[in-house]
């Protein structure tokens, strides 16, 4: 009996196995491949072994640094205010979206638009000869400032960004809003507790993992950002707009240079292991704690 | 029941699948002039009554963004999805290991001329045709330049202008005459921050966003001061006088305002909306920008009012990048055999005259170009530009070509955004090159 369910459950799993193997495994073992090789089109298939040479490429590179830097600026700060206007947004709009929640639909739709379209878009609202911002600054103050020049295109791409997935934040930060029992309010609230107190000792310790989860999801996602950057700006004037992403996909397709687009491909999937580690940790203490 | 039905379903989709291989596949260059000239080619194609149906030619496209990127990817995998896929000067070193190289008719140089088929060569191989040839005009609006050259109190604050800003009085002159001086004192004046009279905005527009194809529209003020990447021993010739002059030119104009701030993330599409508004002046453009600008249902404001000439000269005389695009054999082709008979027809006048006057821009000899001359007068200049004032740059057609243009769009525009010094950034320039470019 003991043996047939085994098999049984071999059975069961080893699709998904086979899946994982082929879809995630394979591709990992053809990049450790070429991330140890010198590899371009014309030889992609007789790669040639050169050790960590691709690694120490892409760790000596300024420009790999450089957009290293750029990405984990732009995913700490979109984050931030992704996951803060969420909350905001939550907790002001909650009376509202009580009474009209198809109101919630309308404030999804930015999401649902492509990023590449949403840079696209801007790209047009914001040149100086057929947008409408440059016309409305020219018109009522006389001049209109470099949107995605060198000076200002950090700041533009993140309220872009932000502007587009602040709706992911506010509808789970809504969600977990919601989900809190009144009675726990009514409880405080009868105690003596004022609104800012109930939102401090109450809403926002039940948020907590809400609001810790949202803010890792919408950091991957901007930290990885290609679509609406490279529609927008590319790499940006001396590459100062690439992002790890724009780095790899320029020194793949754009270089030929498929090793070292590879080794440094490679490197992020160890920092992205060693942050997942750490959540993961970390939230198995909180687990424990709790209980 | 359901079985059959499968079977049939099946079957009939062989029957589909092996019909398409018998075709001759072409991957075009999609959304724009050529794909409606390549669609006008291959109905006039299929319709010839000795074309085998097995030849016929059925074509495809996809976007044109990433569209290198996505055919490298293609021709590296082996695929024989299409027989014939497009080509450009600039990358035909980086897809000739996939490609076959081909014998045109020998009545080929009649229709196109050497030099014109010399943007489809690789190591001495041709590979393909050339259907669209793309070079460099000065576009500048005619209504201003007149004014310019006939009203003396324009003419004593252009002297003025340039005299404060150049150091040294000039007087205007005729486009066709420009040197770089002339352009530079001509942009100044027609910049309102710097002349408050000016009646545009802007005196240029220049495309400097970290993009390669923007490099190649700069690289005219290098070559026109005699640059070139290499020297025939295969040297990296980029620190030189010339890169420095057209580097700082561009500079001097974006610090002067004569461009608009956002050049910097500006390239085709960009500029032509800022010329086409009537906001600007001049500018330093492909030649396919002109019948959409000269189009009154396009641009009204400019449509009529706008002259081309070649770029301005410099001290090696006047110059334009030039490139073709056209199409040629991969090597993985299904229908070898039939692909070849349509690149050869593609290389005759008849197919020629086809293609242009659907709108494509072959440059064609003067006797290939006599019978459709009038429908398309444009491309009398083309042929004659490119002859007389077209280059390639030394290491232009190699298999590193793309990487190179990559790497100085980086640098350069690096320098003109102010974030490195120009000795910084043609020291990397010369570096990266070094490296992408020996032998």
């Amino acid at each position: 009996m003991q043996c047939a369910l085994a098999r049984d459950g071999r059975i069961l799993v080893a699709p998904l196995t086979i899946f994982l193997l082929a879809m995630l495994g394979l591709p990992l073992v053809v990049d450790l491949i070429y991330s140890v090789s010198a590899v371009e089109f014309a030889t992609i298939l007789s790669p040639e072994f050169v050790g960590l040479a691709n690694y120490a490429s892409a760790l000596s590179s300024e420009s790999f640094w450089r957009a290293a830097w750029f990405s984990l600026r732009f995913g700490l700060l979109c984050a931030t205010a992704q996951v803060l206007i969420g909350l905001f947004l939550a907790i002001f709009l909650e009376p509202l979206l009580a009474r009209r929640p198809w109101l919630m639909a309308f404030l999804m739709l930015p999401m649902m638009v492509a990023p590449a379209l949403v840079g696209l878009m801007y790209r047009l609202v914001l040149h100086e000869f057929v947008g409408v911002v440059p016309w409305f600054m020219f018109t009522y103050v006389g001049d209109s400032p470099s949107f995605l020049g060198p000076d200002n295109a950090f700041k533009t791409l993140v309220v872009v960004e932000v502007l587009q997935w602040t709706p992911f934040a506010l509808l789970i930060l809504y969600s977990a809003y919601v989900s809190i029992p009144a009675d726990v309010r009514e409880a405080a609230a009868i105690d003596g507790a004022g609104t800012w107190r109930r939102l401090v000792s109450i809403d926002l310790p039940l948020m907590g993992p809400a609001i810790g989860a949202t803010f890792f999801i919408r950091f991957i996602d901007s930290f990885r950002v290609f679509d609406n950057v490279y529609t927008l700006t590319g790499a940006g004037a001396g590459g100062s707009t690439a992002t790890m992403s724009i780095w790899v996909y320029e020194a793949f397709f754009k270089s030929g240079d498929i090793g070292r687009a590879v080794a440094a491909s490679m490197l992020l999937l160890a920092a992205s292991w060693l942050v997942l580690s750490v959540v993961h940790r970390l939230s198995q203490r909180r687990a424990g704690a709790s209980a | 029941m359901t079985i059959a039905r499968l079977a049939s379903a099946l079957l009939a989709a062989c029957a589909l699948s092996s019909a398409a291989q018998a075709e001759v596949t072409v991957l075009g260059w999609p959304g724009g002039p050529e794909e409606s000239a390549l669609r006008e080619a291959a109905n006039a194609y299929n319709a010839k009554g000795d074309v085998a149906e097995a030849d016929k030619v059925e074509l495809i496209f996809f976007n044109r963004d990433g569209f290198w990127d996505k055919l490298q990817t293609d021709l590296a995998a082996g695929s024989g999805e299409f027989d014939l896929n497009l080509l450009a000067t600039y990358a035909i070193g980086r897809y000739a290991p996939f490609m076959e190289p081909v014998m045109l008719p020998d009545t080929a140089p009649q229709v196109f001329g050497e030099k014109v088929l010399t943007t489809m060569q690789f190591d001495g191989a041709q590979y393909g045709v050339p259907t669209d040839l793309s070079l460099h005009f000065m576009y500048f609006r005619k209504d201003l330049i007149d004014q310019l050259l006939s009203d003396p109190a324009w003419q004593e604050r252009y002297k003025e202008i340039s005299a404060e800003k150049l150091g040294q009085a000039m007087t205007p002159v005729r486009p066709d005459q420009w040197t770089w001086n002339d352009y530079q004192a001509t942009t100044l004046f027609f910049t309102k921050s710097v002349n408050p009279d000016s009646p545009t905005r802007y005196g240029t527009v220049l495309q400097m966003k970290n993009l390669l194809f923007n490099i190649m529209v700069w690289h005219s003020t290098v070559r026109s001061n005699g640059g070139d990447w290499m020297d025939e021993e295969g040297n990296i010739t980029v620190d030189s006088a010339a890169f420095r002059e057209g580097l700082e030119l561009y500079k001097n104009l974006y610090d002067e305002g004569t461009t608009p701030k956002d050049s910097l993330t500006y390239e085709f599409a960009e500029a032509n909306a800022a010329f086409g508004s009537g906001q600007v002046a001049t500018m330093l453009q492909w030649n396919a920008a002109f019948p959409d600008l000269n189009d009154p249902a396009k641009a009204p404001t400019v449509a009529g009012k706008i002259g081309t000439v070649a770029p301005p000269a410099g001290e090696a005389g006047r110059f334009t990048h030039i490139h073709g695009l056209g199409l040629g054999l991969n090597k993985a082709a299904q229908n070898k055999e039939g692909a070849v008979k349509f690149l050869n027809w593609l290389a005759t006048a008849e197919a020629m005259q086809v293609y242009a006057k659907a709108g494509g821009a072959p440059a064609l000899t003067a006797q290939a170009l006599q019978p459709i001359a009038e429908q398309r007068p444009d491309l009398a200049q083309l042929g004659d530009y490119a002859g007389q004032y077209g280059f390639v740059m030394n290491g232009g057609a190699s298999a590193k070509a793309l990487s190179v243009y990559e790497l100085q769009a980086e640098q350069f525009t690096g320098y003109w955004a102010g974030q490195k010094s120009l000795d910084e950034a043609l020291a990397a320039t010369a570096e990266g090159m070094a490296g992408l470019l020996k032998k």
